[in-house]
This record gives C-alpha cells, structure tokens and sequence, in this order.
C-alpha cells in the first residue's frame, strides 16, 4: 500500500487558513455563526477554524460536533438524535451555520449531517467548508469553502490526519 | 580617489571614491541585510535613494545575470565599508565597481559605515549627497536640492508588455516593479500581462484577468494620482487581488486607511513577521518607508493579517468582502527568505477557486 | 564547593556534558552548560550536570547538582534513579552526550530502571539516529533533501564493487563510528584497501560507508534554530576558504558568507530550515552544505541537532544568545516567549542575528610543539581533522579580520617575512599548494609573491578567487609598508589592515615602543565597535567590542576600579587545555571580590567570554600591542596574565602597570619517561607562608593522589617570587602506584616550578578547594583567616578517589606521528575516573 502525502502540515494549516479567511468574507465579522464539526475530524477543524477566528477577530465562535456514523442514508436508522448531544446543542435558530468536514465525497455524509441540523432548528443558513475535494458526488452537493481540491480515483483512500487524533498533520492518498 | 559623504545636516564622512565619479544628490538609507547587494542596487524601490549597507565587505561575488532586479539601478548612490574587488570570469561577468560606472552611480567605501548607521538610526532618512570637495558650494547645492517625487514615473513601465505563460492569466499593474515578482509569477507559469499604472479600469477588464497583482514600487504612495485608488477599488471586486509593498500601501490607501512614514526607515530581512491567524512568525525581505496606521483601519473594509513583532507595524491586511489581500515585505525575496512565497501560492490557490467558480 | 544533593520539588534536569575535550572537542559543551544552568535554575528547574571533565566549570556551579562520574550507560543509569531525573536534556553535551543517551534509551526496561525521563530538546528518534550518521541522512533524503547517498559495505568484495560502480575519487566513513569524525577521501587506487581497514577498525558494527568524494566544492555551513511550534530562524552562516576535501576545522572560516550569491544562499536556508522540522529539532541545528559554483550541485553533507563548535562560534561571532535562546527552546518555550537578560533587545531572540563585522577562524595545529619533543607527524590537510584548536580574528575588512586571526592564532612574525617562504623550491611550492599543509595562508601568499595568476591559483587550489585578490591586496599594503618606514600614513594603513605594532617594527626596524608612541602621536587609536546582532539597527547595551581603526569608538572607560584579565587565547594541546578553566575560575572571584572585570581573549569556546561573567569583553588578539590598546582604553586597576607571557608581563610592568600573575611555565611541563614515576609535591605560596596541599605520583598517562602528610615545616624555607601554586617535583625509577614516598632532598634531586594548570584543575576537584580563587584574593590582599586554615587543612580533608587519567586521543588516526606521542604531556584532554583506594 504505497501512500503519498498531498497535503503536508504545512499546506493543511494553509488551507485552513484560506478556508478561514473565505468564511470571514462570507460572514461579516463572525458574527452569528456557528461552526459544526462532522466527527471525528471534521470537529477538530472546525475548533481550528474557530481559534484562528479569534486571532483575527477576538470573538468566540461556538463550536458543535456532530457524529453521523448510523445516520447515512445507505445505513439503517436506529436512533434518531443524530449524534448531537443534547447539553451540547446551541440554539441554532436564525444563526449561520457552517459545516465542516475533512473529505467531501459522495455527499451522503453531508446530507446526513445537514437531516441533522435541520430536525433541531432552522439555522438562517448552512455552508459547508471541507479540507478536500475528492470529487465522485452522488447527490447534489457543493461545498462553499475548499482547502483542496484533489481528484482521486474510485479506488483510491483519502487520509486526513490530525494531531490531534493521529499525532501528526497530512493528508494521504493511498491505493 | 577621495572623495567625501555629506548629510543634509552637516555631517561629513570621507571615504573613497568608486563607480561613477559624478556627484550625486539623493535620500540617504541605510540596509542591515548581508545577501543579495545586487538585488538590492538594482531594486527600482531605491529610485531616488543612497543606500549606506551595514554589511561591511561588498561585491565580493560579483555582478551575476540572474540577480538583476531591474535592467538598470535606479539607487543614487551606494556606501559601503570595503568594496571587494573581484575580477571578471566566466562566473562572474562583471564587478561592482565597473557596474557602477556603467550605470552612471556614485559609490564611496572605506566609510565608517557602523558610524553613519547609528547617526541616521536616530535622524531618519535626509538628503546627501557624494562630492569631491567639502566646501561652501557642496553645502548650498545640498540644500537647494529638491529631491523628486516622481518615482514611480521615473521606473513604472510607460507601455503594456506581456510576459506569456501558459497558466492563470495574471495582471501585474507597475508601480517600479523588480524581476522577482515575475521570476516568481514564471514559477507558477502565469500568462502575465504588465499595466502602466496609469491604465483604466476598462483595459484591465477586456484583458479577463484572472488575477491582478499590485506591484512594488519607490516613493511615497500619496504622490500618485487619486486614479490610482479608484482603479484599485473597482478592480478588488473583480478578481482576486494581491498588493505587494507600495501595492499594498495603495491597497491600504484605497481601503480608506493612512499612512505613517517611519522615523527610520526600514530595509533588512531579520524582523519576525507574524501571520496574526497562525501565530506562525517567518522572515522576508523588508524594504519600507512607509506602514499602515493601525487606528485607522476601517474595520468594515480591511483588518490585519500580519504584524512585524519587532515594530509592531502591520505587514499584511486583507479585505472583508473581497478575496483582496496584501503584504508590506517582498514575499519573491531576491534577495531574501523564500519562506514568503507562500503568499504567493495562496494567491494562485485564491486565483483557481476564482477561476473554478466563475466557469 | 560540592553540595550535596537535596529535596526539592523542581523538576530535575539532567545535562549530560561532554565529557573530555579531544580533537573537534574544545571544552564548548562545559561552556554552554555552565552558561544554562544559572537560567534553568532561575526558571524554577533542578538543574543535574554529570561530567568526568576535570576542567569542567559546570562541576564547580553552585546553583546545579553536580555529579563526577564517567560518561557511561550505568552512570546515567543509576543518577536517574537515585535523584529522581524527571527530565533529560543532552544536546548541550554535543554528539558524546546525544549519543550516550540514546543508548541509555535503548537500554532502557521500565521495569528495571522505572520511569523513562522525558528527553528534553530531540525527539527520541532523532536522538536514535545520532548514533547511526546514516539513519539522520536517510530521514533527510525521504524529505527530498539532497544527500550524497553512500552505500554500507561489511566487507572487502562489497566496497570493490561500489569502486567499479562508482571510480575514485570516493569518500570512506565509518558506520556507527566510535569516535567522531573519521572520514577518509580516496584519490589513489594504491590507498583504497588501506583505507577500508581503517576506517572499519573505527566503526562498532565494522562497516564503512562509501559515497562519492565531492572534493573541490564549497563548504557552508548554517546554524538555525527551531522552536516546538516550527518557528525556525536563522542564527548565522559561515564559509570555509578551503575546499571541500581539507576537514571543515582545519580549514580557515569566515563569517558571514561572503562569496555566495544570495539565491543559493536562501535555498540552503530552505533546506537547514526543513532539515530542522524533519528532525524534529527544538533548539538549534548546524548543517553544513556543499555548493559546486560551476554546476549548482547542493549537497547536505552533515547535520548537527547538538551543540558543536561551529553552533558554539556562530554563536560569539554574532553575539546572538544562542545558548539562552537554545535551552527555552528545549524546554518547550515558543521563540516568541523565550526571554533574555536585560542587557539584550527585548525582542532580540527573535531577530535574526546580522553582522556589520567580518569574523576570521583559523586552526590551531601543534605541529611545532611536537617537532620541539622531536615527534614528526604527518602535516598534510586532508579531511581527516589535524588541528587542536582555533582563534578567532574581528574586524570590518576580511584582511583586517584574517590578519588579527594570524595573530591570535601566534603565528610567529617571522612567518611574514620574504625570506621565510623563500627556502621552497617551486616544485615544493606547487606541491603544497595541490597538497595543503598548516601554513596554508602563507603559502598562498608566497605563490601570490612569485607572481602566479589568480586564476591558476583558484583553478589548482578551488579557492574562490576572492581571496586571492584580498591576500593580494594584502601584499601590496606590506610591500608598501616596508617601503616607507616611519611614514605615518603608511603606519595607518597597516594599522587599519590588522597589523600589529610589533610587525610593523619588524617591518621598519624599529622597536615596538617606537611604533606605539608614533601611533598615539598621529592620533592612530583603535576605534572599538560593539559586536552586536543588529548591525547598528537598535541602541545596544553592548558589553563585547573589538578595534578596528575607523571614526568613532563605541567603547568608553568601564570605571576606575577595572581589573583587565588577558585570556589564555586559543585551546592548545597539553597544559593549555586547562588554561580557560583557570582563568574562567579567576575572572569569577574577582567580580565576586566588586571588581569590576574586563576580559581579553579570542578563542569562541573559551568560558571567560561568557557574557554574564565580565563587565566587558574585548574580542581580540593577545600581543602587547593589543593588550595595551585595551590598557589605554580603560585604565584599569591591574592587569592579571597567566605566567607564560614573559614578554608581555615584562612590557607592561616596564609601563609601570600592576600586574598579577598567574604563575605558569613558559612551555608545556614536562612528563616522565614510560618506565619512571614523577612525584608532584603541590603547595600555595599566598606572598608569606607556603601551605602544602597533596602529594600526587604522576606515570606517564594518569596522575593520582598519595597518602602522604607533607611536613609542615618541610617547605618552610621556600619562597617563590611571587604568591601562587608551586611544585617540588622529582622522578622515580618506580612505576607501581605507591602509597607512600620518602620526601626528597631538596637540595640535590627535586626541583621547583609553578603548578602546570591541569594539576590545578585537577586539585581543585579532588579536594574540593576552590584553588584559583584562594590565589586570586591572596593577590589582592583578601585571603582571610578563615581561607588560611582551609588551605592549612587542605592535607586532612576527605579526597576524592579520583585519578586524572589522560583522555583516548587516537593521535595515530590524526597525526600519524613517528613516534608514540607522550599522552600527559600532549594531551588533548584528560578524564577523572575512580580509582580502587588500595587500603
């Protein structure tokens, strides 16, 4: 299993820094955002998101994470919170909401965590930030903030690594 | 031959003459970088200027083909300590002292040059001028000098030329730019076209720019003409934007926000810069006369990406609405760390999301 | 002196040190422990320092826990678990001590040794890697940095093959070498087998690696350094004149680079920078590049994550903090939060240092001394290291710079002279141009004199022709010199080009007086510029200065009750080695006396330099005319100079300056013969009364203390000149270790001469007496009772077992002598071990 590295620490803070500066553009000043993580790395980046907000701004971003693991649509409902935690939950209600995530694929995992979020409240908006664009969509899903665009084969993985989890940052193409 | 330094406030160096044996009038700075002496000579942001190097030994490599930053030195003077002389080979083509006097530029060595620096630390840039005699005469043709404020004029491009790519199409307007930023722009293989800056909204937008990049440049950016910032405020909502040096000055200026000039100027490559969002700090080429006032940012147009830790000066913003962004420090180096070319990159990146979602 | 370890509830940190000083070794590690710990201390940490240097000053600090043993496995071992070391932090040791707790690591067993201490400065596996050159290379290579690849070879047939594959010229280095630097370059097919076998015998696994020789390129070599967040920056740069092919210390240095464009230049930047954050580095990082000017070719050829020399010069010759910055590093500290002593920019640690002087480092070789014992040794530079030390040279024009470099280094005036070069035939000349020997700058010259062309000389000798045209420059301003004698204008140029008032009259006949009274005369004053690491940008509250001869001079006087204390200068093989320790220990007690204190001195790894020692330190040569610039300059008090330095004691006191000695012998002490013993009978002599202090028996190679009781009134009638440590000696036919000796007749079979300075190190620690500073107040008329009756129960407190045992030098891989080289009297450093007390 040859893995290549595509996007090294370096470049991953990078993007996250674009990503960052594109949601300010979009949000005047942060304010009545929300950033939601889909578990479990997208939940990292979007608390990375929401520190290097600070810095620029001084204003706390809330930050939520969503598990959607049994909530795909190709997966058989058992529960029906959607991973969100209920203490956890901030009022979304009128807020800009933006999801984050580390790959974006198919979309049916975006679709799940957008079921998700709407069944607790009607957000003003939603977008949707990914760290990488792996192309092969199979529902009418578009992110608004990509750090990198990668076209990948079918058979190929995408890795993204966090320090936080993986002890170190990258993101891998293995076949 | 000896030759003499006279500051507009009367100090007096004596040194020896080498290059052009002219006199020479111009605004004396000074440079704490140790690399890159021909970058700098040929840099056209020193239009106007004398450049006194805190390196003491200059020119021992030569003058080599790949490190002109202009076609031909803009600086009026140059003042070092040890001027080294090196002969003409098969590396190096030419030496400084010829190039000197090829170019018409005054230089004089064997100067106190640690002396002169902490003098001008504390007065700030002034004029002087480079004599053969120190008398009367010199004095009063010091202080009848007026020095030009027509840089920009003096090294911007008057005529469009393309520098063909087969990559983003990428809009360079010229201020008094060096070769850096296009050596850097042919690294991404940028189809770049370069605008007099006294071009017109018009012609920058039958060109379909995918990028525009504000250029570096000399002088003080309030002496050009307000056509300029009107330019630069419809252009930043067109396409992607970056300000570099006096680019970003005007980008700053067009943005609402002002100016202060520096007590002393600066020119060196050592300040930490930080980028505000990372807290990541790296080292660039500086070259600034001027910086943004932090207290009048408009907050609603621009805000802060990053600082130099030294003077606390802003080194980069970038625009609320627009994906327009521009840094004070050269991030091409020539001379200078490479580790600012990541702006550059995050342009491209920026340029191919534009790219991407305009199709 | 030596406290005893107690509770406390700091963290505590292990600095292993760097055990004894050999070739490529000068002592740089002690200096730069015992400059961090008062720091580690102050931030709230225990600081521990294991060393078995008896010259180590870091032994001898009152603010760590200090621990005599040798630098092995076990030792480390059982220090971790009886203090309780939380933390261990062994970059400052330099590669010994890396390598030493890598294999500590190793070794480790949770069960048997309990918890693992957190490794301080490198990750674990880079500390691993340090102990295979290889494996560090290889982690560089899998990040795209240009390495020269080599090829391991166990055994004859597979180095034959890389020979066919690759053809000489070919580089041999051991893997997993057991000392340090053994690389061997292969020109001539007639040395390959020869060759193999060396450098095996040097490797533990007995396996060379073979790459291609890259011989004639330029060497450069950056120190950076990185904090645990990534923030790298660069600290400084220096070029080697000599090509690639003559060892990086044999080669003259300057700093910064002169001779490579700035493209190349930050590219090797890049490179160090991505080297750092590949290794994981969180401190500083030396790599050294070699750059072809015709091809562009770069190679990394080495990289240090430890301290070294060049860190360690790189350091001084900025004046950057490296040290302080280097330790917060270590720690964990952000580059943005490391904080420094007042006298620094606040922000300075984050600025890269800039120079706006030149710094010139030439090699030391002991050839001389050795030829003086009657021992000949090989003098061709080739890239196995031959010189034993090296001195530095400050000023603002490179032949400024090279010229104090000379003179710092002591080159005799001599060497100057026409007739000095004369005697070589050109075929001799020609053949040590292509085949450098230690007189490499004078030969230069010489082939320069005789009219050969710049570029023939580059072409023969790969060296940038920037230098020829500066040594060129510099026979002109001679030849100039010597033309005019007395002329005034002729004395400025040559002051302004480094030459001291000593050559100058050589030049012109005169005598030095003369030449000194002519400069004051015309106003030809030294100009003294603060060496700073902003170039002039900020205000500095500068304390290290050196001349030049410009306009305006940095340096007023410190006070009126300055004490000047001229340096030993350049590590040298034998007694010298212990000479910074004397001096350090000195300088210490006089500022604890209120004195305030000026050192002089040149050598980047000597302790006096440290900046929190001295009031002042002047960076420069040590001749008279030097020393008494500086004297002019600040007028101080009194001037301490080690005893050696007859002629400048004699100078300056026909000055009517105070001067204090510190008695030494004018040559390397003498030794016994291999089948004899030498019996040392030590004493102080405070300026009234002697105080005998131990009996040692010195074999050739090792020294130990007896258990004699010397008679008290046995040295009654003695009375050195003047106050200071003294030795009765005399020699044996005995070479077992005794007990016991008879006394000796003082009249006939012993004879008298000052304590060499290695036995005072030695002394010191074995009898836990603070020696040095005992003579220091004796000096100043502070010795006290209560020092008195110390120094009278020298003979009945507890000692240390310890033996000085001459260090493991492999003299045959460096110097392939004719002869076995006496060890004591030559050594280039020695150890303390334990030795069995036989009662």
């Amino acid at each position: 299993m040859a893995e290549k590295v595509v996007l090294d620490q370096a470049a991953m803070q990078r993007a996250l820094t674009r990503i960052t500066y594109e949601i300010l553009e979009r949000n005047k000043g942060g304010q009545d955002l929300i950033l939601v993580g889909v578990k479990t790395r997208g939940e990292f980046l979007a608390q990375r998101i929401a520190n290097r907000l600070e810095q620029l701004e001084q204003v706390q971003i809330p930050v939520m994470a969503i598990d959607i693991t049994n909530y795909r649509d190709d997966r058989l409902h058992e529960e029906d919170n959607f991973g969100l935690n209920p203490d956890e939950t901030v009022n979304i209600i009128d807020q800009k909401i933006v999801l984050v995530d580390d790959v974006l694929y198919t979309g049916r995992t975006t679709r799940a965590a957008l079921d998700a979020l709407i069944q607790i409240g009607r957000p003003q908006a939603i977008s949707l930030a990914v760290l990488v664009d792996r192309g092969h969509r199979e529902l009418p899903i578009r992110a608004d903030f990509v750090g990198k665009n990668i076209p990948t084969a079918q058979t190929e993985k995408i890795r993204v690594l966090v320090e936080e989890v993986d002890g170190r940052d990258a993101v891998e193409i293995t076949n | 031959m000896t030759r003499h330094l006279i500051l507009e406030d009367g100090t007096v160096f004596a040194g020896e003459g080498f290059g052009s044996p002219a006199t020479t009038f111009g605004e004396i700075i000074f440079d704490t970088a140790m690399v890159g002496y021909q970058e700098t000579i040929t840099n056209p942001i020193y239009d106007g200027q004398m450049i006194v190097f805190a390196m003491p030994v200059v020119g021992a490599d030569g003058i080599h083909a790949e490190a002109y930053e202009s076609i031909a030195p803009k600086v009026r003077g140059v003042i070092v300590h040890d001027l080294a002389e090196v002969s003409t080979n098969r590396q190096r083509r030419m030496n400084l002292d010829r190039f000197l006097k090829q170019h018409n530029v005054p230089g004089i060595c064997q100067v106190d040059t640690r002396q002169l620096i902490r003098h001008l630390r504390e007065t700030g840039p002034q004029k002087a001028t480079i004599v053969d005699v120190v008398d009367d005469h010199a004095f009063d043709q010091l202080n009848a000098t007026v020095l030009t404020n027509k840089q920009v004029q003096n090294t911007a491009t008057p005529k469009a030329y393309a520098n063909p790519g087969h990559g983003f199409h990428i809009i360079v307007i010229d201020f008094g730019l060096k070769h850096g930023i296009l050596r850097i722009l042919g690294e991404y293989d940028a189809n770049v076209t370069v605008l007099p800056y006294s071009t017109t909204v018009d012609e920058v937008l039958t060109l379909d720019p995918d990028g525009i990049i504000l250029s570096t440049g000399p002088g003080n950016p309030e002496d050009l003409p307000e056509s300029v910032l009107t330019l630069i405020r419809v252009l930043q909502t067109k396409a992607p934007l970056l300000g570099v040096g006096l680019g970003h000055e005007l980008f700053a200026l067009a943005n609402g926000a002002s100016l202060q000039a520096l007590p002393a100027e600066y020119h060196g490559m050592n300040h930490p810069i930080q980028e505000i969002i990372s807290q990541q700090i790296f080292y660039a080429r500086q070259g600034r006369g001027y910086v943004v006032d932090w207290h009048s940012l408009n907050a609603n147009k621009l805000f802060a990406t990053h600082r130099d830790l030294v003077d606390d000066s802003i080194q980069g913003l970038r625009h609320r609405d627009f994906p327009a962004f521009s840094v004070q420090f050269f991030p091409d180096g020539a001379p200078g760390p490479l580790e600012a070319s990541v702006i550059i990159t995050d342009f491209f990146e920026t340029v191919a999301d534009y790219v991407q979602e305009s199709n | 002196m030596y406290k005893n370890p107690t509770k406390t509830n700091a963290k505590k940190i292990l600095l292993i040190g760097g055990g004894e000083t050999d070739f490529g070794l000068q002592g740089e590690t002690d200096v730069a422990i015992y400059q961090v710990i008062p720091l580690l201390k102050k931030m709230g940490y225990q600081p521990y320092v294991l060393d078995d240097n008896p010259y180590a000053l870091s032994l001898e600090s009152t603010v760590a826990e200090t621990v005599i043993a040798p630098l092995t496995v076990t030792a480390v071992q059982s220090l971790i678990q009886k203090e309780g070391i939380e933390a261990v932090l062994p970059v400052f040791g330099g590669r010994r001590a890396v390598r030493l707790w890598g294999q500590v690591l190793s070794d480790w067993q949770d069960e048997r040794n309990g918890f693992q201490p957190e490794t301080l400065g490198l990750p674990v596996q880079t500390v691993q890697d340090v102990r295979d050159g290889r494996a560090l290379m290889e982690r560089l290579a899998l990040a795209e940095l240009p390495i020269l690849e080599a090829e391991a070879a166990s055994s004859s047939a597979e180095a034959n093959q890389f020979l066919r594959d690759y053809g000489l010229p070919l580089v041999i280095r051991a893997h997993h070498p057991k000392v340090g630097n053994t690389q061997r370059i292969v020109d001539r097919l007639d040395d390959f087998d020869q060759a193999i076998e060396q450098v095996r015998a040097q490797s533990l696994t007995n396996d060379v690696l073979i790459s291609r020789a890259i011989n004639g390129m330029k060497e450069v070599s950056l120190l950076v350094a990185r904090d645990q967040r990534g923030n790298t920056l660069q600290i400084g740069a220096s070029e080697d004149m000599d090509p690639i092919g003559i060892h990086s210390s044999d080669s003259l240095s300057v700093a910064p680079v002169l001779t490579v464009a700035d493209r190349v230049l930050e590219e090797m930047r890049s490179q160090a920078f991505l080297a750092a954050e590949v290794l994981g580095v969180q401190g500083f990082l030396h790599v050294q590049f070699a750059f072809d000017e015709k091809t562009d070719a770069l190679y990394i050829i080495k990289v240090a994550p430890y301290l070294d020399l060049v860190a360690s010069r790189l350091a001084l010759v900025t004046g950057y903090p490296a040290m302080l910055v280097g330790v917060q590093l270590a720690l964990g500290l952000p580059i943005t939060a490391v904080t420094l002593p007042q006298s620094y920019h606040q922000k300075l640690a984050m600025m890269e240092p800039v120079m706006d002087h030149i710094a010139v480092k030439l090699p030391i070789f002991s050839f001389g001394d050795l030829a003086a014992a009657g021992v000949t040794v090989n003098r061709q530079l080739g890239s196995i290291q031959k010189s034993v030390g090296s001195a530095l040279g400050f000023g603002r024009t490179f032949i400024e710079a090279l010229e104090k470099a000379i003179r710092a280094a002591h080159f005799n005036n001599r060497s100057f002279s026409p007739e000095f070069m004369d005697r070589l035939t050109d075929d001799e000349l020609i053949q040590q141009l292509i085949h450098p020997q230690d007189n490499r700058v004078l030969l230069l010259i010489e082939a320069l004199r005789r009219g050969y062309e710049v570029d023939e000389l580059s072409e023969l000798t790969d060296i940038d022709e920037f230098y020829f045209y500066q040594l060129q420059r510099l026979i002109a301003i001679q030849q100039k010199i010597e033309a005019a004698p007395g002329n005034q204008q002729m004395l400025q140029i040559g002051k302004e080009s480094g030459l001291s008032d000593g050559l100058i009259a050589r030049f012109w006949q005169r005598d030095f007086q003369t030449i000194r009274a002519q400069g004051q005369l015309a106003d030809i004053l030294p100009t003294y510029k603060a060496l700073e690491p902003t170039a002039g940008e900020f205000p500095e509250h500068a304390h290290q200065y050196y001349a030049t001869f410009e306009s305006e001079n940095e340096s007023s006087q410190l006070g009126q009750q300055s004490v000047l204390i001229v340096g030993a200068g350049a590590f040298r093989m034998g007694d010298g080695a212990a000479a910074g320790y004397v001096l350090t220990v000195a300088l210490a007690e006089l500022r604890r006396l209120n004195y305030q204190t000026i050192v002089l001195n040149n050598s980047a790894a000597d302790a006096s330099l440290l900046p929190h020692l001295s009031d002042k330190q002047y960076l420069e040569p040590l001749e008279t005319s030097d020393v008494m610039a500086v004297v002019d300059q600040e007028a101080p008090q009194a001037i301490l100079v080690p005893g050696n330095r007859r002629k400048l004691i004699d100078a300056l006191q026909k000055l009517g300056q105070t001067v204090f000695v510190l008695p030494k012998e004018k040559h390397q002490p003498d030794g016994p013969d291999s089948n004899q013993s030498e019996f040392n009978l030590s004493f102080f002599y405070d300026g009234q009364r002697t105080y005998p202090l131990a009996l040692t028996q010195h074999r050739q190679g090792e020294l130990r203390l007896l258990k004699n009781t010397i008679p008290a009134d046995f040295l009654a009638d003695l009375q050195p000149q003047q106050p200071g440590f003294y030795q009765i000696i005399w020699r044996r036919p005995v070479f077992a270790w005794q007990k016991q000796v008879p006394m000796p007749d003082l009249s006939t079979d012993a004879w008298l001469r000052p304590m060499p300075y290695g036995h005072l190190a030695y002394l010191s620690k074995v009898l836990g007496l603070p020696l040095v500073r005992y003579l220091i107040r004796a000096l100043v008329g502070q010795l006290s009772p209560a020092d008195q009756e110390q120094l009278l129960a020298a003979q009945t407190m507890p000692q240390k077992p310890l033996a000085m045992v001459a260090g493991r030098s492999d003299f045959a891989l460096h110097l392939q002598p004719d002869q076995v080289i006496d060890a004591t009297r030559f050594e280039m450093g020695p150890r303390l071990v334990a030795f069995e007390q036989e009662d």
